[in-house]
């Protein structure tokens, strides 16, 4: 697969194969041992093989890696039992070897057919995350669909130690659907797309400081993102809670009284938002600085 | 919410204040002082709700060395609004998780009890994060109530109603979540709250037993098997 292919189009698979040293990638619980869903057929719903998520090791620039991928495409990419146990169990085995976890995030959070299952399995994760994060170990979440990271799953994102997002990528907890049920289409329009993706779209979370790293829409840029990041940690230590404590405050006190992403845009330094929103990921990562 | 705090705490309730409906402060528990925070009336956490609860625990982790954590919910989840999102609702529940995760790393025990609603997101940005969970029988406990469920899947109501007996997964409670392992312990109406919190703080430890625990109930058989059969092909 060409890494010319849009990132946002690429399937889980496709991703995978295309971020990783060629060749390089060995897949856990595979689809032919058939480990699914317990819920979905007594649903009357299909299941997947790999129940919406491809999991394994490979190698990055040389570096073993542990990654997982969700699979849009399959009931949004939701977390089930099964899907969040294979999540948790790559971030168990990276705490336990040592070796970084990047996941390659698209997902609507938990697997409403399932129940509180998924949501105690997104919980298993997140503390599973946070042992690799008290040892040191790296965990680095990629967000670049338009499915994005919601829910529980845009939670959990947050808990890593880094984000990556495309401009295609969207962080949140409620979807734009949601938000227009429960303020009405004149306070949101789910169907204005540019007004979504400048709410929750990467360029605005790359602004607020959320996304670490703005990478192009293609495997090469975001290959190049992870491999700036692969070396690092972020441990958790009371003076890096407190700056971030006092830099939410400080959000929430400057934007809190405006519902309008151009504000936020203008505040951090993009004066001319019509050209920032056609700029590639580079030239806006470079507008961005010059503030 | 004043009669519920007496129960839990004694006079010493009297160092919890409630305001908005978010309640934070210290309090005792056995003669030992426990930092409380948390949520009554089943209101709505928000960016400044969240931002709240962090500060009181980055507080107890600087001036209450390993005092324990009573985190208290009662809270039907987070308002879908625009502008918290887009200011980053998210990145705010996380940072609390972070902060509670430090207070972890530093010692302090970490003890959740649901008392009224703890419904999704609500339960999953700080009282699912517990190193021990307990709920009241009365607490609603779960992802959904099952009306919610049907009308967002378009699977009929009484459809997950019938597999729910057999699929403690999707029905709604207190008492069906502790057979997912996501709740250890149920309190009765009769309970003595107070001996029963004490009894939490002296047993809670860091391991995460949700999915063992899920398993031994018969509420979620698969959890542990897959996430084992995992630990065994990466580590061949």
């Amino acid at each position: 697969m060409s890494s010319a292919q849009l990132f946002h189009e690429q399937t889980a698979r496709q991703r995978l194969a295309s971020l990783v040293d060629p060749g390089s990638f060995t897949e856990f619980l595979p689809p032919p041992e058939r480990v699914m869903s317990p819920y979905l057929p007594q649903l009357d719903i299909p299941v997947s093989f790999d129940d919406g998520l491809v999991i394994g090791r490979a190698k990055i620039g040389g570096k073993t890696v542990y990654l997982a991928a969700q699979v849009g495409q399959f009931v949004g990419g939701s977390v089930g039992e099964v899907h969040g146990a294979k999540l948790t169990g790559i971030l168990k085995a990276a705490a336990r070897d040592g070796i970084p976890c990047v996941f390659i995030v698209e997902s609507g959070g938990v697997r409403l057919h399932e129940g509180s299952s998924g949501e105690i399995a997104i919980s298993e994760a997140m503390r599973a995350v946070f042992e690799c994060r008290a040892k040191r170990v790296p965990t680095i979440a990629v967000i670049g669909s338009d499915i994005g990271a919601y829910g529980g799953m845009g939670i959990l994102t947050t808990c890593c130690d880094f984000r990556i997002m495309t401009e295609h990528g969207r962080l949140g907890i409620s979807g734009p659907i949601v938000i227009e049920k429960w303020m009405g289409k004149q306070a949101y329009d789910s169907s204005n797309r540019a007004l979504v993706w400048k709410t929750s779209g990467g360029k605005t979370k790359f602004l607020l400081g959320d996304a670490d790293m703005l990478a192009g829409d293609d495997a090469a840029s975001v290959t190049a993102a992870i491999k700036k990041l692969l070396a690092k940690s972020s441990p958790l230590t009371l003076k890096g809670l407190k700056a971030r404590q006092q830099e939410l405050e400080k959000r929430l006190k400057t934007f809190g009284k405006t519902s309008d992403p151009d504000a936020i845009w203008n505040a951090l330094g993009i004066k001319n938002v019509a050209e920032a929103s056609l700029a590639s990921a580079t030239e806006f990562a470079a507008l961005a600085k010059k503030k | 919410m004043k009669t519920l705090l007496e129960k839990f705490f004694g006079k010493s309730a009297n160092g919890i204040a409630v305001k908005d409906k978010l309640m934070t402060g210290y309090a005792e528990v056995a003669g030992q002082e426990v930092c409380v925070f948390g949520t009554c009336d089943g209101t709505y956490i928000d960016n400044a709700a969240a931002l709240r609860f962090a500060a009181h625990v980055l507080g107890c982790i600087e001036n209450h060395s390993k005092a324990p954590i009573v985190m208290l919910v009662d809270s039907a989840g987070q308002e879908p609004n625009r502008t918290a999102e887009m200011l980053g609702l998210a990145s705010y529940f996380g940072h609390l998780l972070s902060c509670l995760q430090l207070a972890r790393q530093n010692g302090h025990k970490l003890i959740t009890v649901a008392t009224g609603k703890a419904i999704g997101g609500a339960f999953i940005c700080y009282g699912m994060f517990g190193d021990r969970i307990d709920a009241l029988e009365s607490a609603s406990v779960g992802l959904m109530p099952i009306e919610a469920m049907s009308a967002v899947t378009k699977i009929p109501a009484p459809t997950l109603e019938k597999l729910s007996r057999t699929m403690p997964s999707l029905e709604f409670g207190a008492k069906p979540f502790a057979l997912l392992g996501g709740v250890e312990e149920v309190w009765s109406a009769k309970d003595d709250y107070a001996a029963k919190l004490a009894a939490a703080i002296a047993s809670a430890n860091t391991d995460d037993n949700r999915a063992a625990l899920g398993k031994k109930r018969g509420g979620r058989k698969l959890s542990l098997d897959v996430r084992n059969r995992v630990l065994d092909e990466s580590g061949k």
